[in-house]
């Protein structure tokens, strides 16, 4: 079973520093996971991957579901030989694309049950096939299977349905795990539901924490999905409040910078995000001060690197944001070495997170970062408000512009 | 920044082996030949990064079609401040790798405006662009690359073409060269194509007219070299335009092999034989083989074999063959990855090489690995990373995931570079070449069946994603 040790705590925040030890080594937390879908980081090989610092990175089940297939999988030894990947690896459960990708999903009690895309047959997905699939790509991290209703649905009956069934397919999950022998190898993740309402969200928290002994970690599911970010970070906050210490806290589908960090100051450990890989793929290279769009007429003469600062291989080796811009959708290259850059940059943004909370400094890094990336533009006053609730005021002595909505930065 | 060639045998026409140094401030470059160029597109090597630059060997030689950059003005490489800036702006390393400088694109077989009496016409992602020597000139100066082109009057008008368009460019091409021969603060080292398309007579004319002794006015202009011929350090042969011209040549009996070697033979003829002479465009190690033992080649751009690795051939051959392995059926020069019937095979690329070094087959675990916090450690792996198998590229080209092509590029030049390499071996030692030329041409098809149908199921990937597109998958894979 994994090792989760708390090596700091912020004194202001909720913010902690811990070491996850898996079966591929060891993994400091807060992180950021990179999204290898189908067994492959856009463009880049694992070594590169590796040499960019990352340790923990996720692949799709629903994806590796369909190509290369379990049968491969298991011929080839798991997915972590397969695609030559020796560091820790978390799978989802393959529900939460199910959903989204497949138009004739319908959720039963069984599981879900959708169309085929190779024969258009109705097949079923079971929390126990969503365990066994996992168990064939053998990640370090396996997540239970989850009843996923949009976090905007309007239809609080079905939320609540939702919640509950998940805390069942989670004893099923647990059942079929427990029962494979790979619990010393493989280690489940319970997902909290529960929608936007925190009543919900309670409920789940209280069944799921009496199944704490039987998973190693927890994630925050159901978010992410358009909801008021106001709304989104007092979610967050409610369910972090309730986790157990002893256990790491994943929040799916984060990774704008902002709100990774604020996840990472109401006690958030691990988040996972396509957006720093799919965004550079349209040539949007993240920095310190805000995203840049090397589309843009602007860099076709700019002989800089990205961010000076940064030690990713494309900053580091020169790559100038004239050259990026001269080859962006034309040639594979630059989005691979935007690629590089972004996954660099988010591993940065956690790992300087881990150094401040170590020192005991993270109220100011928080700070210093907003400071940076939004004293342009304003900050986002939801931001202001998820921080203020865990003792962090980032308006204290200075004259900074508050706007509302999502307030993400963009170029 | 200096250029020598040195060239063992220098007989006129047949095998030899040379050696190319490249003297800059600080460092000098050192390239044996018979070897390869690797080809760029916008100044880069398709799908490989720049931190796999460093650890792909076989990188020495690069040559950059210029014309993609003419769609700004001035063109942003002319921009690049420092020392190097081509190299600097491209991200190839002044100590390890010689880069070429050149128009066009000499594998792009579209057909383009005429030319003028001072100007080519060159394609741009923003249409065609005129470009004349002056400003060619201007170009290279900015950029400082370790070898130019000289600006040819290639004609990529419909052909056939007339004695007298013929004529023309024979003149302009010689007439361009001077232009760049002309005084300058840093001399260039000039490659000069060999113009005359498909007619030996003119082609000879060409030569006689780069190696007749200038007087007068002529003379100044190309001072202190007596001739033409004096300023430039090799020939360049694209073959992209002559087998578009011998195809639209009403003569079917011809042997378009036998009238490549014949065509540069005429251009070598009176040439002298200690220059560089470059190949653009073989379509196969065949060809290769065929123009070092027929004629005496020493350089040839590999672009065929990056194309495999754009439709997912791994190239799976070695020379010479060895003695025992010549029966059977003859073999491809690769393997078509994207056929179902690798999708279970974990096996490397290539069976032929077994030892191949490239970044695919023999990986190597990151030299470093950046660290984000204080308490980061990382723990190097206690072993190699295992090779990467035919069965995960299989899975990644399916999948429509570009990592396949850094992979089959890396190993694709590596196993060019080692055929280069074992072709210099033969002719050191001192082996019959056309004995094991033979052995090759027999064992090994070179119809290049496997690209063309690596070429058809690439396009199926890469066009006809989209509903339905797994049950065909399926249904192909089961047949
Ligand atoms: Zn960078
Ligand atoms: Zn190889």
């Amino acid at each position: 079973m994994a090792q989760f040790e708390l090596l700091a705590r912020c004194p202001t925040t909720r913010a902690r520093v811990s070491r996850l030890t898996l079966a591929h080594g060891t993994t400091m937390l807060p992180t950021f996971m990179p999204v290898a879908t189908q067994a492959a980081i856009k463009g880049l090989t694992p070594q590169q991957v590796e040499s960019l610092g990352v340790t923990l990175i996720l692949n799709n089940t629903y994806h590796l579901n369909l190509r290369p297939g379990t049968k491969v999988l298991s011929e080839a030894g798991g997915a972590h030989k397969f695609q030559g990947w020796n560091k820790n690896l978390l799978t989802d459960s393959g529900g939460f694309q199910l959903v989204s990708l497949s138009k004739f999903t319908t959720i039963t009690e069984e599981g879900a049950l959708f169309e085929s895309p190779f024969t258009g047959e109705p097949t079923m997905l079971t929390p126990e096939e969503s365990i066994s699939i996992q168990h064939a790509i053998g990640g370090d991290i396996i997540m239970q299977l989850d009843d996923v209703v949009p976090s905007l649905s309007p239809d609080h009956a079905r939320v609540e349905e939702a919640m509950e069934r998940s805390v069942r397919w989670l004893d099923r999950c647990i059942t079929r795990h427990n029962a494979s022998g790979k619990q010393d190898r493989q280690n489940l993740f319970a997902i909290v539901q529960g929608g936007l309402d925190l009543e919900l969200r309670d409920r789940c928290l209280t069944q799921m924490l009496e199944r704490k002994d039987q998973v190693a970690g927890f994630a925050i599911g159901g978010l992410s999905g358009g909801e008021e970010k106001d709304v989104f970070w007092r979610i967050i906050s409610r369910c972090t409040e309730k986790l157990p210490e002893d256990r790491p806290r994943y929040s799916m589908g984060i990774g704008f910078a902002e709100d990774l960090l604020v996840c990472v100051a109401l006690g958030i450990d691990m988040a996972d995000c396509v957006f720093p890989t799919r965004t550079a793929r349209f040539g949007v290279a993240l920095t310190p001060h805000g995203p840049v769009n090397l589309r843009l007429a602007k860099y076709a003469n700019d002989f800089g690197p990205i961010d000076p600062e940064c030690p990713c291989p494309t900053c580091a080796e020169g790559t100038s944001r004239a050259m990026l811009h001269g080859t962006m959708t034309k040639e594979t290259t630059a989005a691979t070495a935007v690629t590089i850059h972004n996954i660099t940059y988010q591993a940065r943004l956690m790992g300087d997170a881990r150094n401040a909370i170590l020192n005991g400094t993270f109220p100011n890094y928080l700070k210093t970062f907003f400071a940076t990336y939004f004293g342009d533009v304003g900050y986002p006053e939801w931001c202001v408000n998820a921080l203020r609730s865990v003792g962090v005021d980032l308006l204290e002595g200075g004259e900074v512009k508050v706007v509302s909505g999502s307030g993400a930065k963009w170029e | 920044m200096s250029l020598s060639f040195s060239v063992g045998k220098s007989s006129r026409f047949g095998p030899r082996t040379g050696t190319v140094s490249l003297l800059r401030t600080g460092t000098s470059i050192s390239i044996n030949t018979p070897a390869l160029m690797v080809a760029t597109s916008r100044g880069v090597v398709p799908h490989l990064g720049r931190d796999q630059y460093k650890r792909t060997s076989a990188l020495r030689w690069i040559s950059v079609p210029f014309e993609s950059f003419l769609e700004n003005s001035p063109p942003i490489p002319t921009l690049q401040p420092g020392s190097n800036p081509l190299h600097t702006f491209l991200g190839f390393n002044p100590s390890q790798n010689l880069v070429v400088m050149t128009l066009r694109d000499p594998a792009d077989p579209s057909e383009t405006p005429a030319n003028g009496n001072d100007y080519v016409s060159a394609s741009t992602a923003r249409g065609m662009k005129k470009i004349t020597p002056a400003q060619w000139r201007n170009h290279v100066h900015a950029c400082v690359p370790d070898i130019v082109v000289a600006l040819p009057d290639i004609p990529w008008t419909s052909p056939p073409f007339s004695q007298k368009r013929i004529t023309k460019s024979i003149e302009r091409t010689a007439t361009w060269l001077a232009n760049l021969l002309a005084p300058a603060p840093h001399p260039l080292n000039i490659l000069v194509h060999m113009a005359g398309g498909i007619s030996e007579p003119a082609r000879r004319a060409f030569t006689d007219s780069l190696t007749e002794t200038l007087y007068g006015k002529e003379a100044e202009a190309v001072h202190p070299h007596k001739c033409l011929d004096d300023g430039v350090v090799g020939y360049v042969f694209d073959l992209v335009p002559l087998r578009k011209a011998m195809e639209s040549s009403p003569d079917d009996a011809r042997d378009n092999q036998e009238e490549t070697v014949a065509l540069l033979k005429a251009s070598l003829l009176s040439a002298r034989p200690n220059k560089l002479r470059v190949v653009n465009s073989p379509a196969s190690p065949h060809e290769i083989l065929r123009l070092i033992r027929d004629v005496g080649v020493d350089v040839f751009d590999a672009k065929w074999a990056q194309d495999a690795a754009q439709i997912g051939i791994a190239l799976d051959f070695v020379f010479p063959v060895p003695s025992e392995a010549a029966k059977g059926k003859q073999r491809d020069l690769g393997h078509n990855l994207y056929r179902t019937d690798y999708a279970h095979d974990f096996s490397s690329f290539a069976d032929s090489l077994q030892d191949c070094s490239c970044g695919a087959c023999a990986p190597l675990a990151p030299q470093t690995v950046i660290s984000h916090s204080a308490i980061d450690a990382h723990v190097p792996a206690t072993s190699a990373p295992a090779p990467y198998t035919r069965a995960y590229v299989h899975h990644l080209l399916q999948t429509h995931e570009m990592s396949a092509h850094s992979l089959l590029i890396m190993h694709n030049l590596a196993v060019l570079d080692t055929f280069f390499a074992n072709v210099r071996g033969v002719l050191e030692r001192g082996e019959d070449l056309n004995a094991h030329v033979d052995r090759f041409a027999t064992e090994y098809d070179e119809t290049l069946r496997v690209m063309d149908e690596g070429r058809s199921m690439w396009k199926d990937v890469d066009f006809a994603r989209g509903k339905g597109r797994l049950a065909r998958e399926r249904a192909a894979a089961e047949d």
